[in-house]
Order: C-alpha cells, then structure tokens, then sequence
C-alpha cells in the first residue's frame, strides 16, 4: 500500500516581489529543524519562526503547515501534546521524536547534496558545461 | 517503510475523526487569535488584525478539507459524507425521491425477473441433464414426426454426435398382483438413453442393448415418485415383474429421486424397434437427442444434420419430403422452437423500458439540477472542485438506484412468482429452478450501477460546468444554460418516446400474431363446449364392444341432461394433433413399405361436426349404420380434397391404410367437412385431415365432447355425476371446457405475448410521465412569461398550443425515429410472427395513434395549469 502525499509548502496566489514561495517537500525539513532547535512548539510558533529566521522572504502560506504536521505525525516525526501557552491559553504543541531526528538527518543530507550538485553547476566555467563529456 | 503506522494513525482518524475534528477546531482558532494579536501589536486595529490574520492564513476551509483528507482516508470518509449529505438531500424531497425510487425499482426489478427466467432457461442449464448445454434436441420438421429410420441413420452417420437417443412418450396399462390396473405415462427409449444424459439408477440397473432387441424380455425403469406412491419405496421391486399392457415385464431398476427425462412419466421401457416401428414413414411424436462431440459447435452440428438430411430426402423422396431434422439446444424440447429468439427479445425489451426509466430520471435530475444550481455555485465558490461536485451528484444516483435495486429485487421476486405460477399449467416448469444464482445477483448489481451512471452522469456533468458568478447573480432561479437543459431533455424525451414506439410496435406485431394464431380458423365454434376423456382400464373393458357399450350409454345419459344439445366422441380435439397413418390412394403407383406416405386421421362417432360447429359441406355425417361390418368409410376435410384430388369430385373416391405393411380394406369417402385445425395453422401438411367412424376404427380412450345450451363450466360436476353413475371408480381427465383446453395450447405464447404488452405499457407509462413531467417543470419555470403573454392579451389557447409546440416536437422526433427502427428490430421476430409482417401498416398506425395520445394527455395535464395562471399572480412569481 501506498500512501500518496499532496504537495504541501505552496503559496498563495501573492506577486509580491522577492519572496519565495516554500519548496515543496522542505517544509518538513523546516519543521524538524524548528523543533529540533527550539524544543515543544505550538502550529503558530511554528509558522512564525519560519517566517522569521528567513527575514520573511520564504512567505508560508500558514494554513498548510496543519496538514503537514499532521502527516509528519502519522509518520512518528514528531508527537503531539495539550498544553498551556505562555499566555495561558490551551495550546497543542508538538515537539520531534528520535524517528523524527534521524529523518532530519537524512533530510538534511539529502538537501546537502543537492546543494553540493546545484553549486557545482553555479561554480563552473560557463563554457565547461557545453564541452562533451568524456 | 513507514506505511505501516501511517495506516494505524489513518484507522484511528477514522474512528476518532468527530474528536479530531473539534480539536483542529481548537487549533486553528488558537493559531488565528495568536496572529491576530501579534498583529494588534504591530499597531493595527483589531478587525484589521483579525482579516489580516486569516489573510495570512490562507483558505481556512480548503485547510480543513486537506487536514481530513490527510486524517484518515480520504476515500472512504468523504464517501460517507457524500453518502449522510445525499441521504439528506434526498430526504428533503421525498416525492421527487419516491417516484425516481419507484421508477427504477420497476425499471430494474421487472429486468432482474426476465433475467431470472431467462437465465433458468437459457444459461443455467437443466440440473436434471449432465451438461445439458452439449445436449442437441432434433425433431425433423418443426416439433415432430422424427421416424425411427431417421434416427438410425442419424446416429449412424452424424460424426458431430457422440451419442444419440430417442425417446417417445406413450400411455401403458400397468397391473400386478397388488392393485387394479392402471393407465399410466410412460416413455420409451432408446437403451443407452440415460447414459447419453449422464444419469442412472440409483436402485438395479440401466437399460442394456440387450434389452432392445425384438423379441427381448419386457423391462422397466421406474420413476421414483412412482415407486414411492405406488409401491412404497419397496427395495425388492428390481427383479418383480409387472404386466405393461398385458405383458409380463420386469422392473429392473429405479431413477432418483426428482428426476424426469425428457417430461413427466411414472416410467420408462427400451424402445424396441419392430417392423412397425422401423417403417420410414412412422413418423410418430419421437424425439431424437444428441451429445455433441467435443470441439462440435450447434451450428457444426446443425450443418452436418441438414447435410444428412438432405441425403435421406434424395434417397426416400416420398417419405421424408419435408421432414428435414431440425437442430436445437435442449432448452429447445422445452420452450419451442423460438426459444432463445423470445427469451432474447424479452430480455431486449425490458432493457428498452430500463432505458426509458433511465431517460426519465436524467430527466428529473436535470430538472431538479437547474433548481439546484444556486447550491451548487455556492459549494463551487468555497472551494468544491469539478469532481467534487460530479461525485456528490453522482452519489445521489447511485443511492437512488441501489434503493431502486433493493426494491427491484422485491418486484423481480414477486415477478418471478408470478410468472412461475402463470407457467403452472406447463409440466415443463418442473424442470426449471428459478431460484436465483451468483447471475442473477450480478445482473441486478450490474444494471444497478450502470442505471446510476446512465441516468446521473448527464446532469452532473452539466451542473458541474456552472458558471458560478453568473448563477449566484441570476438569483438562483435557474433560468441561466436552460436553453442547453432544454435541449438536453428534449432529446431525452425523443429517446425514450422512440423506445416506446419501438416497443409497442413489437408488441403490437405479437399481439396480432398472438390473435392470428388463436383466432385462426380453428374451424369450429368452441365457446359451448365441456369436453372429458374417462380411462376405461382394461381390467373392466377388455374389448371394443365393452367400451363402445360405454361410451354408448354415457352418451345417453349425457344427452337427456338439461342444457345438453348434442354429444359427440373423438380421438382427438381440434389443435391437439392428430394419428400419422400409412395410406395409399386408390390408383396410385404402390411403393415398398419403407417409403409409404402418412397422413392425419381423427376418429370419430357421429354429430361431431355438428357438436363442434363445424359442416359437412358434401356427402354425409357419420351415422350409427358405419360400425364394424358395414361398408367401411370415412370423410376428408376440404384440404385434403383439395390436395390430393384437385377439381375433382372427393365423394366416392377411395383409400386405403396401413397397419404394418398389411393393407386393410379400401375406404370409400362419403363426405366432405369444413377444415378443422388439429396442428397449428402455418402447417397445411398436417390439417389436410381425413375422418374416421369411431365403430370402424378403434382408438384408445375417446373425448367425450358435449355441447351445451349454459355455460359448459357450470355442467362440470354434472358430467362427472353421469360418468360415475356408470363406474364408479373411473378415472377421468377434465371435464375442462373446450376453450380452456384450446388456450393450454396456446398458453406459451399467450404468456410471452402477455408479458411483452405489460412491459410495452409500462414503457409507455413511463415515457409519458417523463414527457409530463418535463413539460411540467418548463410550464412551472415560464410561469411569469405566461403570465405577461396573458397580461399581453394572449388567450388560453395561445399557451395551450405555446406548451404543445414545445412538448409535442420532441416526440413527433422521437416517433419518427422509433417508427423507422422498429421496421429493423422487428424483423428480428420475423419467424415468430404468424402471418403479420415486421411492418405491420395497422400495427404501426395504432402504436402511432396510441403513442401521440399518450403524449397529449402528458401535455395536456401540466399545459392546463398554465392556462389557469393568473396574471397578477404570475407576474410575481419568482
């Protein structure tokens, strides 16, 4: 059996300039880090601290970060758990699991690796790329 | 892999989705507030933060719906919210409910019933049989008169055959030590008869070669029913012997229980082939079957059977002229020759009126969409996609038809029921389970969900195109695309308008060839006649004398009774056959006995004809002076006359018969009677008939046939009074009246003529509902143009016709196109069709006339509520 996952991370239609819209399949990468850095986080929190450690330019269109996170739950990646907020309201907060390290980790490899590839691309010669490979 | 748990949480979801659901509830809120006082930090004002807030949020209900999906699966959940949403749908209109529920339950059920019949004829196959779809049944000339020389033939040259046997029903007399003697049904055949259909005994043994040969000891298998009623289930019958007509047999073995091969018989005999038998022109009622050999196809087999057939005809011109085999399946024996002709047609035509119901409730759905487009612009507007949208609809059908076909499967039950018990007076039913089996079941699903989709995809997929801001402006009064619905269901009308002529035109061909067949000349006047066959067992009338003193004081007696005019005897009743005779006529070239020619012969006593109203048109009637040593006569019908002595004077002619190659003394004719059918009318050769006195030739047990000045049914009892006056423990078969026995002829046909009509009415009904209810819903939808054309000065008459131009183009279409298919459809039951063409002018003219009426009637209905409007009334109609 499959389970099949819709993109998430999409942005609402917004031509603002300079902002980009949040890559699919990175807003699980964000998520984990988030949590891994800062311990037990409400959806808010969350979405917030995104938005703040890009300086806003990765503009997330915070309604999809619930589905996520409720797809990253059924995956074991992280756990959720009632509790009070700072202004004493009841909040869900959701912190990562030892399952949800290790995917960080591969995720995390995986995003080095592309970025390794792409800036090879971005650091060669401009004439190299069109020579024929040996 | 991480499915696994993923599949756990979703199962959870699934079970726990009304919590979830609240606390996603609890969540987002939080999340929206939070922002929104961020937001008022900032410095915005509070309703500013709020919208700003929810802005950033993003579409809070498409959230919510991705959030589900992803909760568990997403299928099934949102199938049972379209299910809850569409049972409540249906619910707020439970009239449009019911009659869309009640229509396809009609629609469904009658089809799921003519499948359950046709599926125990035709595909089931006959338990009793061992793959009784390799089992051929062959009669040479339609449903008769194979010769026992044939068969030999037959089966010694037909290489598609592994086998072949023949069968022959006769009546014995049965006696032994322990009750008085008995007539009794029997059946001979051929020795390996029971092997070919893959049964046997269960007690003794089957039949051997040994036992066939002339001159062999008498045997006999029993029926078990039979060994039960008459010899108490006694194990030690195999091995006794009884007297079969006189003769001492011995009962070798005993048939399971249920079974019967090929119709009712309380036993069976080898069937010995004497000189008699053997003669090429005994063609008595035997049937031949075949198991075909593997590989061999009906059509294969039929081939080689007409080849063979063919060879014998070139070899045997004077016997077998006419006689080509026929090849059917076994079913065949059963149902008549058109068996799978009838049942297919049916079936095609129930499906027809499946149609029709199906046009009708596109009709309705469409209809009802346009009402609906406002809801569904709105459902569009938050978000609902187009197969959403199509889904949602498309569930509202399917629930209509899966009610339709769980009310169908109640019609098709009772249908069956019914028709089971219109079929009671056919023995043949005995060999049929019309129980339902894993086909039937599947018909029913099948055509279920493909009414659904048939009937649901149109409209969805129109309502589905809505243009949403055009259709939330317009008010929701659902006059935008109604120029397209209005054709859409134009067309749906046409369709079913031309159904319905196809239909009734079929129908309409089989009912005149219904009242062709029944009403055929017969030749006699049935109305007031009782008629009834007493069994005179051997024990107590030995010899012609003591049955002719029989029926000679029964006759008495039954002629000084009140409301009595006239008794007469015969072997016979008109439309039940007649003897097959060897015969020659005087001064024809004599030829070997092998190829000797038959003819059809009744016996008869005096004033038969006069008692069935019929004439002797030269000549004389038999009197009480033609007995055993006068002159020997006999009197030919007007077709035998015409064939055999054309422009000649028949009185005075003579003839002679057969009986084994012996000829028996000369017949002068003395007279000439009108044609009385004794086989069906599309079969001269066998109502060229000729007559003989009842004291002159001996039949077996005669008809007692008694004309009434009351009503025949109320002498009933007075008849069997009379006859038990004589003898008082004498069976009888009937009193029935001569119309109740004419009709058990006909019964077959009568019914699938019966059962075409209801379904063709019932596709009328339908198509005409669906006309009316179309013109209904267009007249309720222009009820304020009416209204202006009234304030405009515009008579009744003007809407009334305004109403009829837009309803009755559809189905002058829809007539049109169904007149030019029904010349093709029908010709498919050409052969079944008893002198009426497939294109039937009168036919066509009343299908034309009833069809238009019915139309009429449906615009009628709804176009005089629009003549009744009243303008100021309209005008504010929304």
């Amino acid at each position: 059996m499959e389970i099949r996952y819709t993109p998430v991370g999409y942005q609402m239609k917004d031509d603002r300039a300079g902002k980009a819209d949040v890559l699919q399949g990175t807003l699980v990468l964000l998520v984990l880090r988030t949590l891994e850095a800062l311990g037990p986080l409400h959806g808010y929190g969350i979405a917030r601290r995104i938005e703040q450690i890009s300086e806003e330019l990765l503009q997330l269109n915070q309604g999809t970060l619930y589905p996520a996170l409720l797809r990253m739950e059924q995956e074991g990646w992280i756990t959720s758990k009632w509790g009070p907020s700072d202004n004493n309201r009841k909040a869900k907060f959701y912190s990562i699991s030892s399952s949800g390290r290790k995917q960080l980790a591969r995720e995390t490899k995986d995003w080095e690796r592309m970025r390794a590839t792409i800036d090879r691309f971005l650091g060669s010669i401009p004439d190299a790329l069109g020579d024929e490979l040996p | 892999m991480s499915w696994p748990r993923v599949l756990a949480a979703r199962v959870r979801g699934l079970v726990f989705g009304g919590r979830l659901d609240s606390q996603l509830e609890d969540e987002l809120r939080f999340h929206l507030e939070m922002q929104a006082e961020d937001n008022i930090r900032t410095g915005m004002n509070p309703s500013d933060a709020r919208y700003e807030a929810m802005r950033r949020f993003g579409g809070m209900e498409s959230v919510k719906e991705e959030y589900r999906e992803s909760r568990t699966f997403a299928a099934v959940e949102t199938l049972f919210r379209d299910l809850r949403y569409a049972l409540r749908t249906l619910g707020q209109k439970p009239g449009f409910t019911a009659v869309a529920v009640m229509t396809l339950a009609i629609g469904i059920g009658v089809n799921a019933a003519v499948f359950t019949v046709t599926n125990a004829v035709l595909f089931k196959g006959f338990a009793h049989i061992e793959r009784s779809d390799r089992v051929l049944y062959m009669t040479s000339s339609e449903g008769c008169c194979v010769s026992y020389s044939d068969f030999e033939d037959w089966r010694a040259q037909a290489k598609s055959f592994q086998g072949m046997a023949i069968v022959h029903g006769v009546r014995v007399t049965l006696s032994d030590k322990g009750g008085f003697p008995e007539y009794r049904d029997a059946t001979e055949v051929s020795a390996d008869t029971f092997r070919l259909i893959g049964r046997e005994p269960i007690l003794g043994r089957d039949f051997a070669t040994s036992d066939e040969v002339p001159g062999a000891a008498p045997v006999a298998i029993l029926n078990y029913s039979f060994w039960e009623s008459r010899f108490g289930k006694d194990p030690s019958i195999v091995g006794r012997t009884v007297r079969i007509n006189g003769a001492p047999a011995t009962v070798v073995g005993v048939m399971p229980p249920g079974f019967i091969f090929p119709q009712n018989q309380d036993l069976w005999v080898p069937l010995v082939p004497t000189p008699n038998v053997l003669k090429r022109a005994n063609r008595d009622t035997w049937f031949v079957f075949g198991r075909m050999a593997d590989g061999v196809t009906i059509q294969s087999a039929r081939a080689e059977m007409e080849t063979i057939g063919r060879r014998l005809e070139q070899a045997y011109p004077l016997t077998n002229k006419g006689f080509p085999p026929v090849v059917r399946n076994f079913a065949g024996f059963y149902i008549g020759p058109n068996a799978s002709l009838i049942y297919g047609s049916l079936w095609g035509a129930v499906g027809f009126m499946l149609l029709i119901a199906c046009a009708n409730l596109a009709n309705l759905l469409l209809a009802r969409a346009l009402g609906r487009s406002r809801e569904i612009s709105i459902r569009m507007a938050l978000g609902a996609g187009r197969w959403r949208v199509v889904r949602q609809l498309l569930i509202e059908s399917i629930m209509l038809s899966a009610f339709g076909g769980f009310l169908g499967w109640w019609v098709a039950k009772w249908g069956v029921r019914a028709w089971d018990l219109a079929s009671k007076p056919s023995w043949f039913n005995h060999v049929l389970d019309y129980t339902p089996d894993y086909r039937v079941f599947a018909y029913l699903i099948a055509i279920s969900a493909g009414t659904a989709l048939l009937f649901g995809l149109a409209p969805a997929l129109r309502l589905s195109k809505l243009d949403v801001n055009a259709t939330l402006k317009d008010g929701g009064r659902g006059s935008t695309g109604g120029a397209r619905g209005n054709r859409l269901s134009a067309l749906l009308v046409a369709a079913e308008m031309a159904l319905a002529v196809i239909l009734l035109a079929g129908a309409g061909v089989m009912i005149r060839s219904y009242i062709n067949t029944y009403s055929a000349d017969i030749g006699v006047q049935p109305e007031k006649i009782l008629t009834g066959i007493p069994n005179l067992p051997a024990s107590r009338y030995p010899d012609a004398t003591a049955r002719m003193s029989f029926y000679d004081r029964l006759k008495t007696r039954l002629e000084a009774t009140p409301g009595v005019e006239s008794v007469a005897l015969a072997s016979t009743i008109p439309l039940w056959g007649a003897a097959r005779l060897s015969y020659e006529l005087d001064g024809s070239t004599p030829v070997d006995e092998q190829s000797r020619p038959a003819l059809s012969a009744v016996t008869i006593g005096p004033g038969y004809f006069r008692t069935l109203g019929a004439t002797v048109l030269s000549g004389r009637d038999f009197n009480e002076g033609d007995r055993f040593l006068a002159t020997p006569v006999a009197i030919v019908n007007q077709r035998f006359a015409r064939r055999f002595w054309p422009g000649e004077n028949p009185l005075g002619k003579r003839f002679r018969l057969f009986i084994g190659n012996t000829p028996q003394t000369w017949l002068t004719v003395v007279g000439v009677a009108s044609n009385i059918l004794q086989s069906d009318v599309a079969r001269p050769e066998l109502n060229a008939l000729v007559y003989l006195p009842w004291r002159q030739m001996a039949a077996g047990d005669m008809n007692v046939l008694v004309r009434t000045s009351v009503p025949p049914g109320s002498l009933r009892n007075t008849f069997r009074t009379e006859v038990h006056a004589l003898d008082s423990d004498l069976p009888m078969f009937g009193p029935l009246t001569l119309i109740e026995r004419l009709q058990t002829r006909y019964w077959d046909k009568a019914r699938y003529t019966g059962l075409f009509l209801i379904v063709a009415a019932i596709a009328l009904l339908l198509a005409a509902v669906g006309l009316c209810a179309v013109i209904a819903h267009s007249v309720s939808r222009r009820t304020q143009e009416m209204g202006i054309r009234m304030a405009q000065g515009a008579a009744a008459r003007d809407l009334l016709s305004l109403v009829f131009r837009e309803g009755m183009l559809p189905v002058g279409i829809g007539l049109a196109i169904g007149l030019a298919s029904s010349f093709a459809v029908n010709r498919v039951l050409k052969s079944e069709l008893v002198q009426v063409s497939p294109g039937d002018p009168l036919t066509l003219l009343v299908t034309s006339a009833v069809l238009i009426f019915s139309a009429a009637l449906g615009c009628w209905i709804p176009a005089r509520r629009a003549m009744r409007v009243d303008p100021a009334v309209a005008l504010r109609h929304d």
